[in-house]
């Protein structure tokens, strides 16, 4: 059996990583338990679970940033009325994560550094915007989600790194917000496609601002940003939503698996985006 | 209260005996057996390890396993005794394989550990050679000329051909006034029960076993075990406690080979097999999956005249019961019609896929999804309504079926057609459809079902029921039918307390071990309320007779007629004498405290329809469904979501109505999972579907409010007018689903399950089709 | 490797000599013999093994001893000790919600997780609530109105509290 440390600090934690650089961080344990299944391993686990500065969602300054506690349970970010004024669609993705139990259990910082494809709370983060702060003996460092994530089951952390909190820029009033889960089943389910758009309309109806994400269309999340500059101060007609759905199959890359096939999730991509503008242009 | 003074009644939805016991977290399952001293046993399964499913086996080392701290024994082939096969006809199956694998699961040895930390390494450490060989796994390639055989001793790899031909047969179709046709593919399905397959076992001094294994067949194991290792089935015991699921996955030995072999090597311990989930995909029996072709044939005015089917059935590397399953599949592959032309062709194909075997509803899904489908589509093309059609065709009694018995008793599905005919979930259907939310689709579909109850022809079904008067004057039903959940053992307890008058507090069931009960059959092919009750009723009314008799002895009554069994006593009327049962019990010796009551189930007259068949058919008694599926189809992800759900079961009487709701809302609900997001899905022979995460089940979001109804009716052969119930419902959701899809969005899926992704790829196809 | 880990199960305070790495369901299980917690995928996947801690729904085959060290742990056996919670199995066993029963200890712990939070549950909420717990035999249809029939016969005097 494996060693087992409970620090209630940062500092505690990053001592035990930088002494025991072949740990497991545990967290909700979620992920790492059914890895563990597998994988026989004898590494030590440190567990997160004490460590209070790691919990909780706050506004840190006057700007509006809202800053959540990597150890931040998905149950938490689903009820939390912080969430609900600044960050919705991170709210709804974890309303649709797994089911109550797995929900009370999960943590962001967990559905971060597992950086599975599918994972749940990866499309509103890069539609949002968000940073990763990531701490260690050396000092603390924020970088942006699309630099932190950087393949399948693959993280920008360093030796001797941990995540401490995700920092989402302050709320702006983006009036055409949309998140969709599809899976298999209506609880439970690896996503077979998810999506995040944001949508701002300037004064005379055309595209200010757009932000859209898909997760389980590629390694990592696709945010398509030429397709979203190209709907930049365009109509939301018909046409442009025919053509935006288009761009958007093309620009994912989904793969076949067990859950679904490419061709079925192009064609979702596609079928997600232009229902949320449809919603925008039916407003 | 007087609740509990008052006598159980059938046709009363008593509370279910076992259900508070197990509320409370106390009913005691075989998982829940941890016994001091244990040891775990496990196999070694090398094909998925290491990614083949047909190998010649040329060497095991177990030399760095067995030197691992706590290990106690590793065997191989060379130490099964016996003769090494196990099966529950064909005994084609190895306890351990010793000369080539045949499926990715097929185990080479067996360790023995002191803990399952210990057991899990050693079989890590167990180092297999194979050789791979040319697998074939698909069943249509394995019939082909050269194809790799997955057994050697045989010619071929068909297991079983048979065919069923009624008038014409298939010739008659040329002169149908219209021929509808499609092919179809169900896909493999498994039980997914969550109490897993495991057991105990412990070899006493005298070498004698005893055995605690979730099982559906505890009299029937003894002899597959004895078969399988030299021993003698009556030196075996087998306990079967209440089972966490079963649905036919635990009819067969699973555990209980391996599990006795390790008892046998670990002197006089206890040793447990438990399979986790993975193992459990991998190892466990599963649905066949089928391929159908069909062809149905009608007169202009909508009478069936004419059907030629070909179902070919993929039985994986085991035989189990797979010619059985398409004997049964066959047999129902009209539908529940009066057809008088019929040729219907079947197969059943070794591959080397991971073993199936009996599921509920065996056979018989994988036929229902064409025949129901079929039906649709000729109600299209004459343009008559689908319901009327069926109607019109239904099965009425004195009728001959499609396998060419004549249905003389208890064929409700006609009254079951006319109760979804006067729902308002039918009714209001053109309302509902209209109002289907911006980007869905509402659909509504049909499906006419039924499944035979029982063993068949060739097959003795009997049951031996013991029912007992304690030395405290309780009575206890000795139950030799393993309850799976379906209740047998509760509805035991009702048909016990309503026959001898006595309240829920004083009958209690003890569950079935081989010690002290007698050998009834497997719980499995609908049958157990019917011929275990029948056999108990037998018991019980001889108890009864006995009791009357020698209370009237005490009380100084010469007239049996006006005695009278209440809760706990027998009492005289007329004079107020009255003796506790309590009391009488001390005037019987021990033998005269207990009945034996003995039933065998009707026998099955060959209808001379059948070529080929080798047991199981035909059957004579079944139960009906008719079935209502309301669908929303989202246009942008192709999901369905089921609104409603209508399901109509000709049970016969009906001898508890919850318990009768509860087996049709579980059956329905299972079918719902077969018809939408079920696959148990294989590569090369290799799981992929292996845990649960990859598995999918329908959760409580997934699922309808199911509505069950019970169509009056009356089984003149079963327990107080019942049939059984417990499969029938499975194969109504997945037509009547697809027939919704086809209703809605005009999309005829024929493969199965009815994913979102078909059903939008289907969508697109539609439109692209479609004039511009 | 085992250490000592204090915490309380079902109303008592426990010190036990396990490894911290141990699954919570193989403690339960096989070392305290509280069978009533059933494994039925050790991957979080069936809610089988549902367990309370500090009140709150978890999963006992994904949580390990260490994360049990000064906590409250309520398992199906002590459940019946709330009135809330004796009130769930009785009407689990009323409303015909048992059949099998395997699932059932997993559902009420559930049950009296929503209840405990949400006293009068629609029974769309109740099969949110019970979504992470899989049951092969009922379709669910009883189970929810067990805990509806539950959640009905619990009026504003009764304790809710766990």
């Amino acid at each position: 059996m494996s060693a087992w440390f409970s620090p209630d600090s940062i500092d505690d934690v990053l001592a035990l990583v930088d002494r025991h650089p072949d740990a497991r961080l545990i967290a909700g344990g979620t992920d790492l338990l059914v890895r563990r299944r597998r994988e026989m391993s004898a590494a030590p686990m440190i567990s997160l679970e004490r460590v209070a500065a790691l919990q909780g969602i706050e506004e840190v300054d006057e700007d509006g940033v809202l800053a959540i506690g990597a150890l931040t349970r998905i149950a938490e970010l689903a009820a939390s009325p912080l969430l609900a004024d600044h960050a919705s669609l991170l709210q709804r993705a974890a309303r649709s994560f797994g089911a109550p139990a797995i929900r009370n259990m999960a943590s962001i910082g967990g559905n971060l550094c597992t950086a599975s494809p599918a994972g749940d709370c990866l499309p509103p983060l890069y539609a949002l915007g968000a940073q990763i702060e990531l701490t260690s003996l050396s000092g603390r460092r924020r970088i942006s989600i699309n630099e932190f994530i950087l393949g399948s089951g693959r993280t920008a952390l360093a030796t001797g790194e941990i995540v401490t909190r995700v920092l989402l820029p302050a709320h702006q009033a983006f009036a055409w917000q949309a998140y969709e889960k599809i899976g298999r089943r209506q609880s439970l389910a690896i996503s077979v496609v998810s999506f995040a758009g944001l949508l701002r309309l300037d004064g005379d109806q055309r595209v200010a601002e757009v932000n859209l994400a898909w997760g389980s269309v590629g390694p990592t999340v696709v945010t398509a940003p030429e397709l979203a500059r190209w709907m930049v101060g365009k109509s939301p007609d018909q046409a442009l939503i025919d053509e935006a759905a288009q761009r958007a199959r093309a620009a994912v890359q989904p793969i076949d698996d067990l859950r679904a096939g490419a061709a079925y999730r192009r064609a979702l991509a596609g079928n997600l985006l232009r229902r949320f503008l449809l919603q925008v242009l039916n407003g | 209260m007087t609740e509990t003074t008052k006598a159980l009644a059938v046709g009363a939805s008593e509370t279910r005996a076992d259900a508070k016991a197990k509320a409370q977290g106390r009913e005691p399952y075989a998982a829940d057996n941890y016994p001091d001293g244990l040891l775990w046993a496990g196999a070694v399964r090398p094909g998925a390890l290491q990614g083949v499913a047909h190998a010649r086996l040329l060497g095991i080392d177990t030399a760095a396993a067995a030197a691992l701290p706590g290990v106690v024994k590793i065997l191989t082939a060379a130490d099964v005794p016996g003769t090494n096969r196990q099966g529950i006809i064909h005994k084609d199956m190895p306890v351990l394989v010793g000369d080539k694998l045949r499926y990715a699961g097929d185990p080479v040895a067996l360790v023995i550990a002191e803990s399952p930390e210990v057991l899990r390494q050693a079989i890590r450490l167990v180092v297999v050679r194979l050789e791979a060989l040319p697998t074939v796994c698909d069943p249509v390639a394995a019939l082909a000329d050269g194809a790799a055989r997955v057994h050697d001793e045989r010619a071929d790899n068909l297991l079983a051909a048979a065919e069923i031909r009624l008038g014409e047969g298939a010739q008659r179709l040329d002169h149908c006034d219209v021929v509808v046709s499609g092919s179809f593919a169900t896909p493999v399905q498994a039980h997914g029960f969550i109490e897993t397959e495991n057991g105990v076992a412990c070899r006493a001094v005298d070498g004698s076993l005893t055995m605690t294994i979730s099982t559906q067949a505890p009299f029937r194991d003894r002899m597959e075990i004895a078969h399988a290792l030299g021993l003698s089935f009556d030196k075996i015991r087998i306990i079967a406690p209440c089972l966490g699921g079963g649905f036919g996955g635990k009819d067969g030995a699973t555990v209980q080979c391996l599990l006795a072999l390790a008892a046998l090597h670990s002197e006089q311990r206890p040793v447990k097999m438990l399979w986790d989930r993975e193992e459990n995909l991998l190892a466990g029996y599963r649905r066949h999956s089928c391929r159908v072709d069909y062809r149905l044939g009608a007169s202009r005015d909508g009478t069936l005249e004419a059907v030629h089917c070909r179902l070919v059935y993929d039985t994986g590397a085991y035989a189990h019961l797979g010619g059985e399953v398409m004997a049964l599949g066959m047999e129902h592959a009209g539908g529940p019609y009066r057809i008088p032309h019929v040729l219907i062709e079947g197969q059943c194909v070794y591959t080397n896929n991971p073993v199936a075997g009996a599921m509920r509803a065996f056979g018989v899904c994988q036929v229902s999804f064409p025949f129901e489908a079929m039906v649709d589509e000729l109600a299209r093309e004459l343009g008559v309504d689908p319901l009327a059609l069926r109607r019109k065709n239904a099965l009425l009694p004195g009728d001959t079926n499609c396998a060419g018995v004549t249905v003389a008793e208890s064929t409700g599905i006609a009254d079951c057609l006319d109760l979804v005919a006067g729902h308002p979930l039918w009714l209001e259907r053109a309302a509902w459809k209209a109002a289907a939310p911006s980007g869905s689709r509402r659909g509504v579909g049909l499906a006419a079902v039924f499944n035979a109850a029982g063993y068949g022809a060739k097959v003795r079904d009997a049951a031996i029921a013991k029912v007992e008067l304690t030395c405290d004057g309780l009575i206890v039903v000795h139950n030799a039918v393993a309850d799976m959940g379906q209740g047998n053992a509760a509805a035991f307890v009702q048909i016990a307390g309503h026959v001898l008058q006595q309240d829920a507090a004083r009958v209690s069931v003890r569950q079935p071990d081989t010690a002290s009960a007698y050998p009834s059959g497997s719980s499995s092919a609908g049958r157990t309320t019917f011929t275990f009750g029948n056999a108990l009723i037998v018991a019980c009314e001889q108890l009864k007779a006995r009791l009357i008799n020698r209370a009237g002895l005490l009380l100084f009554v010469d007239d049996d007629s006006t005695l009278e069994l209440v809760p706990g006593k027998i009492v005289h009327r007329a004079s107020a004498r009255e003796v506790s049962l309590a009391r009488l019990v001390g005037f019987l010796r021990d033998e005269e405290r207990s009945c034996l009551g003995e039933y065998v189930a009707p026998l099955c007259p060959d209808p001379g329809t059948g070529k080929g068949f080798f047991i199981g058919f035909p059957h004579v008694v079944f139960a009906y469904g008719a079935h209502l599926a309301r669908i929303e189809v989202d246009l942008a992800t192709g999901q369905i979501r089921v609104v409603d759900y209508l399901a109509v079961t000709d049970g016969g009487q009906v001898i508890n109505p919850a318990m009768f709701d509860q087996q049709v809302h579980g059956g329905v609900a299972q079918g719902l999972g077969y018809a939408l997001m079920e696959d148990l899905a294989t590569r090369d022979g290799q799981v992929l579907a292996g845990d649960f995460s990859r598995y999918l089940i329908p959760g409580a979001l997934d699922l309808p409010e199911i509505v069950s109804v019970a169509c009056a009716g009356d089984e003149a052969r079963g327990p107080f007018g019942m049939k059984g119930v417990g499969e029938v419902a499975m194969n109504g959701p997945l037509p009547a689903v697809a027939n919704a899809l086809a209703d809605g969005c005009g999309i005829h899926l024929r493969d199965a399950p009815l994913t979102p992704e078909r059903v939008l790829l289907a969508l697109e196809k539609l439109a692209e089709e479609a004039p511009q | 490797m085992s250490s000592e880990i204090v915490f309380e199960l079902n109303g008592e305070q426990t010190k036990l000599a396990v490894s911290p790495t141990r699954r919570v369901i193989d403690l339960l299980r096989e070392d305290l013999k509280l069978t009533g917690s059933k494994e039925g995928c050790g991957t979080g996947e069936c809610g089988a093994c549902s367990i309370l801690v500090d009140g709150e729904l978890r999963l006992a085959c994904l949580m390990v001893a260490g994360q049990l060290a000064g906590h409250r742990l309520t398992t199906i056996e002590g459940l019946a000790e709330s009135p809330l919670g004796a009130r769930v199995q009785k009407s689990f066993a009323e409303a015909g919600a048992v059949q099998c029963g395997y699932c059932t200890p997993g559902m009420e712990v559930a049950a009296v997780d929503l209840l405990s939070r949400q006293p009068d549950p629609s029974r769309d909420e109740v099969r949110a609530a019970l979504s992470g717990n899989l049951c092969r035999c009922t379709g669910y249809v009883k189970i929810v109105d067990a805990v509806c029939q539950a959640a009905g016969a619990l009026d504003a005097t009764e304790d809710t509290a766990r």
